[in-house]
């Protein structure tokens, strides 16, 4: 069904699409005027002197190239979270991830006792680390065989609220941060720039590397255990490294932009559904497609209350929930 | 010195005169009327607005809800009021210890404490008036209720007429249609106070100018480096909850240097807990001195 | 322990609760004063009729409540980790209250409740519309927490929109037992006609446990039987979460606790859970009013900070 061609038109016409939403990302709803013939010249004839240009290099490239690798690296991870426990459920949101990174940073923020012990981004990195590691313990996902979806997204979300539960009582307490905790933990990105950029794109291209080298690793592990084990593949193996490569994608998003949900849960099932089940072809879909997805709720995020900002997170949120509970509805669990 | 002596009693008298005739005094409160019989003496107050008001016409309350803080009370404040009780939160201050303190009089916030309204109403009898994002007429509306209230209407009117003056004064020794902006900056967020807020309402006051921004139905407002370029206001005041604070952070990027105010070094900071929380007819003046301290000093 | 044991000593574990919620607070009475403040015109009278007897009446009751339809949504869905929270009722009431204090900011608090109880029954109802009656009980907890996750988004999108309100809507959110009193208590009375429903219910809820064939063999509808014992679930947490907020791991974690202590009979478990669910909320309320006084927590804050970590002890040792 999938022939070649048709697989590589569909993937010229992603690119295609990408690059005029990028475009337009660059220029769109901006509190100091910037036009798209600004974002043409600031690229081709960069002149310092121009205001407009300068936003366009200084704040919107680099905020730009941050949410296209964030929607990849998010992508990726829920894809490898989908193959890795063969549950079309699982996503770093779903699965505690967000709600454990988000405890990680409102801790090292909030309580004096804790200021200065790691940076915002590394206990957000061990917070969400922890959360997963317990709901993969307490869902039994590691173990193969039981193919028990239900269980393990109740226990994700057992986990969430145990840690949102906990975020809460530490931001409650100190009012005035209330409103800044609040946005973090939605996710914007606003506050992108090249110097986060600097850190972000190497570990997040190594996890997008590393994720295309396993597909045919998930490949076969969709076959069932024994069936893998059969054919060779150390599962053991697979699954450890499968699940380094989530941790180091979501890891180095949540420290970069905060803690951004659902894209994981959404793209890896429309990419599925446009190039079927070989991972090999729909992983780098998947990675386009959340590109996209997160630039256009960028871009979206300086539209809803212009000319205020909405964190991209937040909207990412109101049409990813609504995609969960059709995922939900449509098994049959 | 007898003669003083003999005044002082002679006014005391009168004063405890009309204090056990038919003192009674009606006001209007965000609630409707509010009566109150005798001169109040043991005030309890659940916002510094209020507490700001009392004392400016030399009046002690005997609990504030403070938020287990004292040095949120303004200082000036504190020097005339001497010790008090905390009461607990703004935002939930304990019954308990209001009632353990028996007030004549509380002073509470209608937007954090209508929910307990009826509550207070029988431990004292309760003023409710506008305090949490008041703007600064409000709090001098508010502040002509409260010295109605406790009996100190002449003082206050007269304190009010100081209060013109003084910022008059101050406004005189203030460039006009200087572009002033005040903002709070955290760790990882500034948010500016507009217009409708209070700080805003003073900064007009003084006949300074507030940058005009598009859309300002919010008093406090999130924004990121690219808005405060569109915002670009001449002075920017901040007040830092927390140091370093991102303003830090983006006086490391090139794009700063555009801001007027950071090409022109008119970045000043003040006390953030003088500027966003306390409010009040001597935290307007501290917050004026403040600003004639920065534009005589560069 | 079993039953026997259980209830004698729970019962004498709430009287010396309550005895100590009057009591102990950020101003500590006597026995004496306490019991003089129960008569008019005393000078503790406000403090100990009108503030911490309707409070400590409240806290029976909304724990009791909410541990009540956590042992019967875990008891319906068979799984240990369901609770009350995945049917989407405390998210959708929060949503609703959320929703009234950021767009009609100047409105009055007093309708609060009302509105929040709307919004949870609501989201009830749409779980209900989007499942239908043929839906197998996990299948349901999934769609809940999906849904549930939906309201959450729209919460935060709130909140973030009008970030002026964000500090009110956590305090509600984080449920509390401040502020209330006799007026809210005669509001969630009614609600608790519920509880002898749902004590009468069971025997069968103990047949569910060996298999919906043995139900249906024995003459009980697993079907009409889960509605019942859910709708009274919803119920219950809806009215509870109006007047308190959504206080946090209540009804996951006592229900446990009391298995773990009585076993797992409906007959026996439905009423300890009760006990105990009034218990924690006691004990929470009573710490938040002392830990730092005058300041006071939300109690939701303490159950979570104690039941966060007693449940994940739990959900370790049940593998």
């Amino acid at each position: 069904m999938n022939t070649p061609i048709k697989s590589l038109s569909l993937g010229i016409l992603l690119c295609m699409g990408l690059v005029l939403l990028s475009w337009w990302n660059l220029f769109a709803w901006s509190v100091v005027p910037v036009t798209g013939l600004d974002v043409w010249h600031a690229v081709t004839a960069f002149d310092s002197q121009v205001i407009a240009q300068r936003i366009v290099i200084d704040l919107r490239l680099p905020r730009l190239l941050t949410a296209l690798l964030v929607g990849a690296a998010l992508a990726a991870a829920g894809t490898i979270m989908q193959g890795l426990t063969r549950n079309p459920l699982a996503a770093p949101s779903v699965l505690g991830v967000n709600a454990g990174a988000a405890l990680g940073m409102a801790l090292v923020s909030t309580l004096p006792a804790f200021y200065g012990a790691f940076s915002t981004s590394i206990a957000a990195m061990l917070g969400g680390g922890l959360a997963w590691l317990l709901v993969m313990l307490l869902g039994s996902a590691w173990r193969m065989g039981g193919n028990d979806q239900g269980r393990l997204v109740l226990a994700g979300v057992a986990i969430s609220a145990l840690c949102a539960a906990l975020t809460k009582a530490v931001v409650i307490m100190e009012e005035d941060q209330a409103a800044g905790v609040m946005t973090w933990l939605a996710g914007s990105l606003a506050d992108a720039r090249w110097q986060s950029w600097s850190t972000f794109w190497p570990v997040a291209l190594v996890g997008l590397i590393g994720a295309l080298l396993l597909t045919p690793a998930l490949n076969l592990l969709q076959l069932g255990e024994d069936n893998a084990r059969n054919l060779g593949i150390n599962l053991l193996r697979s699954k450890l490294l499968g699940s380094l490569l989530v941790l180091i994608l979501v890891g180095a998003t949540i420290s970069t932009v905060g803690s951004i949900g659902f894209v994981g849960l959404i793209v890896p099932h429309i990419a599925r559904l446009l190039m079927g089940q070989d991972f090999r072809l729909f992983l780098p879909v998947a990675m386009l497609l959340g590109a996209g997805l997160v630039t256009l709720a960028d871009t979206l995020s300086r539209a809803i209350t212009y000319p205020m900002e909405t964190p991209a997170g937040a909207i990412l949120a109101l049409i990813g929930a609504p995609f969960f509970i059709y995922l939900v509805r449509k098994r049959t669990l | 010195m007898l003669l003083s002596g003999l005044k002082r009693v002679g006014i005391l008298l009168i004063g405890v005169l009309l204090a056990t005739s038919s003192y009674a005094v009606t006001v209007q409160d965000s609630k409707g009327t509010f009566t109150i019989e005798e001169t109040p003496q043991r005030i309890v107050v659940l916002e510094f607005s209020f507490a700001d008001a009392l004392a400016s016409v030399g009046v002690k309350p005997i609990g504030i809800a403070d938020d287990k803080d004292k040095s949120r009370v303004l200082p000036e404040v504190r020097d005339i009021i001497g010790d008090w009780q905390s009461v607990g939160t703004r935002s939930q201050p304990s019954l308990e210890v209001i009632a353990s303190l028996k007030p004549d009089l509380i002073i509470a916030d209608i937007s954090r404490h209508e929910a307990v309204y009826d509550d207070l109403k029988k431990i004292a009898p309760t003023l409710i008036l506008p305090s949490r994002r008041e703007t600064y007429e409000d709090n001098l509306k508010a502040a002509a209720i409260i010295g109605k209230a406790v009996g100190k209407e002449s003082e206050m009117q007269a304190r009010l007429a100081q209060h013109e003056t003084i910022m008059s004064d101050f406004a005189s020794k203030l460039p006009n249609n200087a572009l002033v902006q005040f903002a709070v900056a955290r760790a990882d967020d500034l948010f500016l106070h507009t217009d409708d807020s209070y700080a805003g309402g003073v900064i007009s006051r003084l006949g300074l100018q507030m940058p005009k921004t598009e859309r300002d139905d919010t008093a406090s407002r999130q924004t990121s480096l690219e808005q405060l370029l569109a915002v670009n206001p001449e002075y920017l005041i901040v007040g830092h909850y927390t140091q370093p604070s991102i303003i830090e952070k983006w006086q490391s990027e090139p794009l700063w240097s555009v801001l007027q105010a950071a090409s022109n070094e008119h970045i000043y900071s003040v006390n953030p807990n003088i500027w966003a929380r306390c409010r009040g007819v001597m935290a307007a003046e501290h917050m004026a001195q403040d600003l004639v301290n920065i534009f005589t000093e560069q | 322990m079993n039953a026997s044991r259980f209830f004698p000593l729970g019962l004498a574990l709430l009287l010396i609760l309550s005895i100590a919620n009057l009591v102990f607070g950020a101003v500590s009475l006597s026995l004496e004063q306490v019991w003089q403040g129960l008569s008019v015109g005393s000078e503790q009278h406000f403090t100990v009729y009108e503030y911490r007897l309707p409070r400590i009446f409240l806290a029976i009751l909304v724990g009791a409540g909410l541990a009540l339809s956590g042992a019967l949504v875990q008891g319906v869905i068979r799984n240990p980790l369901a609770s009350p929270d995945v049917l989407g009722v405390s998210h959708g009431a929060g949503l609703a209250a959320v929703f009234y204090m950021t767009y009609f900011a100047g409105a009055s608090t007093d309708w609060l409740p009302e509105v929040a109880l709307a919004g949870g029954l609501v989201a009830a109802l749409i779980l209900w519309w989007l499942c239908g009656a043929q839906s197998s009980a996990i299948k349901l907890a999934i769609t809940g927490v999906a849904l549930a996750a939906f309201w959450a988004s729209c919460i935060d999108f709130l909140m973030l929109t009008k970030p002026l309100e964000i500090n009110n809507a956590l305090l509600w959110l984080t449920g509390s037992l401040w502020g209330r009193g006799w007026t809210q208590l005669q509001a969630l009375l009614p609600w608790f006609l519920l509880v002898p429903v749902a004590l009468g219910l069971s025997k069968y809820l103990n047949l569910l446990d060996l298999g919906d064939d043995s139900a249906t063999s024995l003459g009980v509808s697993p079907q009409v039987l889960r509605l019942v014992s859910l709708a009274i679930a919803v119920a219950l947490t809806a009215a509870c979460v109006s007047i308190c907020g959504p206080i946090g791991f209540l009804g996951l974690v006592a229900p446990h606790l009391t298995r773990k202590l009585v076993g797992g009979r409906h007959q026996a478990l439905l009423p300890a859970t009760m006990l105990t669910g009034a218990c924690l909320l006691l004990a929470a309320d009573l710490a938040a009013r002392t830990i730092d006084p005058p300041i006071e927590l939300p109690a939701g804050i303490l159950t979570a900070i104690i039941g966060a970590p007693y449940f994940l002890w739990l959900l370790l040792r049940m593998k």
